[in-house]
């Protein structure tokens, strides 16, 4: 499959001058990567909150990281030139996959195609001329990987011009797509506690059915072994997980973060005490 | 005799292939033998009364590009042999892999490179990398002259690709290393290791 890196000369700048009148965005490739930065809404409206979002298709077999990479590679980064008073909020991560080559380690992030949403913050008002039309400007940094990782990146813009605020119809089943993807919060009335023992961590699910299939992403890096299994026993109202502790956890800690994955399921955010039972 | 020697192989393989032996600061490295770019032996307890550090290294890794193209590993390295440290750069990837050189290729590179660590292990079957848990280029451990592990983790404190931010770095090597030789306690003896993953043999 050819992955050509964009050709631009006069018929690309008419291409973009084109598409920015109709809200439509260009796609940047990079060996590895296509990479665009897309809007869930056509317009804006002062005051109002827009979703933009960073979209990576990948050449297949080829992945990007999660925020918490895991053993080694690194998530990708985001630097961001906005219009005054907008400002940017932290991207949203999908639940991310588990990848294991080697008894070693153990990685979390994408493959084939995800969406990285930013809620972007707009001011309350907006003065006359800009309204004609923002720029909305990324710097994109990331790291894609198959046997070997390279480095890319891709300045990315979009335009946007005040008016009746619409869903994107070309963007929309990107942006339903990916927020089916984002972990949520546990259900009223689940509970999610950690007991600290030597080696590992146990986490208790309270839920309100047994779990039978469970796996945990840690948030923070160095306090889960990663490439350990992690040992599910199901309970009549959820499950306990063993999580192998990671060598580089020196001092206790307080609270757990990270996404418990239920395959097929939902991906609930946990953010679990951690009890050290006195000894 | 003869089941019990088998049964010492046995172990012995085991322990090789057994997944992540931990390998844990506060305790005792673990010992070992291979070959270096030259053909000679190396061990770690010919280097008993030193310190020691281990480098973990794959060239064509944009992580270990960012501290040699930038001549920060090579100052590194020429800086503590200065002082008597042991500098063994130690290379797991297997053949056919990012990273695999021969030892005249790899004598070539550090010729190139102006590069001075004492030895390049060469370790294509990746037992050395295995044994120690290598699991990035760069992976660093310092081992001190009682041959306890004091240090494992990151080069520094910007997991990143970019030389740009070598400047701005903690370097965690050189910290440990001061704290370690003027007898006082490293602070962070235990970081993230960041960079691309050892290319291991299946």
């Amino acid at each position: 499959m050819g992955w050509k890196p964009l050709q631009c000369g006069l018929q690309c700048a008419c291409f973009v001058l084109a598409a920015w009148t109709a809200g439509l965005v260009v796609a940047q490739a990079a060996p590895h990567t296509r990479v665009e930065l897309i809007s869930r809404q056509t317009a804006l409206r002062p005051g109002s909150d827009l979703q933009l979002g960073i979209h990576f298709i990948l050449e297949p077999g080829w992945h990007i990281y999660w925020i918490n990479p895991g053993d080694s590679g690194q998530p990708p980064s985001l630097k961001w030139q906005l219009p005054p008073g907008f400002a940017a909020g932290e991207i949203q991560w999908p639940r991310p996959e588990r990848m294991q080559a080697t008894p070693e380690l153990a990685d979390y992030g994408y493959h084939d195609e995800t969406l990285l949403m930013v809620p972007i913050h707009a001011p309350p008002l907006i003065n006359n001329e800009q309204l004609r039309g923002l720029r909305f400007a990324v710097e994109a940094k990331w790291l894609v990987c198959r046997e070997v990782c390279i480095p890319e990146h891709a300045n990315l813009e979009l335009f946007l011009h005040s008016g009746a605020v619409r869903e994107n119809p070309a963007t929309a089943k990107l942006f339903a797509g990916a927020a089916k993807l984002l972990p949520i919060a546990m259900p009223h009335g689940w509970k999610a506690e950690v007991e600290s023992r030597k080696d590992n961590f146990l986490l208790t699910i309270a839920a309100n059915r047994q779990l039978t299939k469970a796996i945990f992403f840690p948030l923070d890096p160095g306090q889960i072994d990663n490439p350990a299994p992690q040992t599910l026993q199901p309970t009549p109202s959820g499950a306990k997980i063993t999580l192998k502790k990671s060598d580089l956890l020196l001092k206790p800690i307080s609270v757990l973060r990270g996404v418990l994955a239920i395959p097929g399921g939902p991906a609930y955010r946990i953010e679990a005490p951690v009890r050290h039972p006195i000894q | 005799m003869k089941t019990f020697r088998h049964l010492l192989h046995a172990c012995a393989l085991m322990a090789l292939i057994a997944p992540a032996f931990a390998v844990r600061v506060g305790e005792p490295a673990p010992g070992f033998t291979a070959v270096d770019s030259n053909g000679r032996q190396q061990r770690l307890s010919d280097y008993k009364s030193k310190y020691v550090v281990l480098e973990w290294h794959n060239q064509g890794c944009p992580y270990t590009k960012k501290h040699y193209e930038s001549g920060n590993m090579q100052r590194l390295q020429k800086e503590w042999t200065a002082k008597g440290v042991v500098w063994l750069t130690v290379i797991s990837s297997a053949p056919g892999t990012q990273g695999f050189v021969t030892p005249s290729q790899e004598n070539d590179y550090l010729k190139t490179m102006n590069a001075a660590p004492t030895a390049v292990l060469m370790d294509p079957g990746g037992s050395l990398g295995h044994l120690y848990g290598a699991k990035t280029t760069p992976h660093m451990f310092i081992i001190d002259p009682g041959g306890m592990l004091i240090y494992n983790g990151a080069i520094d404190d910007h997991p990143t690709s970019d030389q740009g931010d070598i400047a701005g770095s903690k370097n965690y090597v050189s910290t440990a290393l001061q704290e370690a030789t003027s007898g006082k306690p490293v602070t962070e003896p235990a970081t993230r290791p960041y960079g691309c993953s050892v290319k291991y043999k299946d």
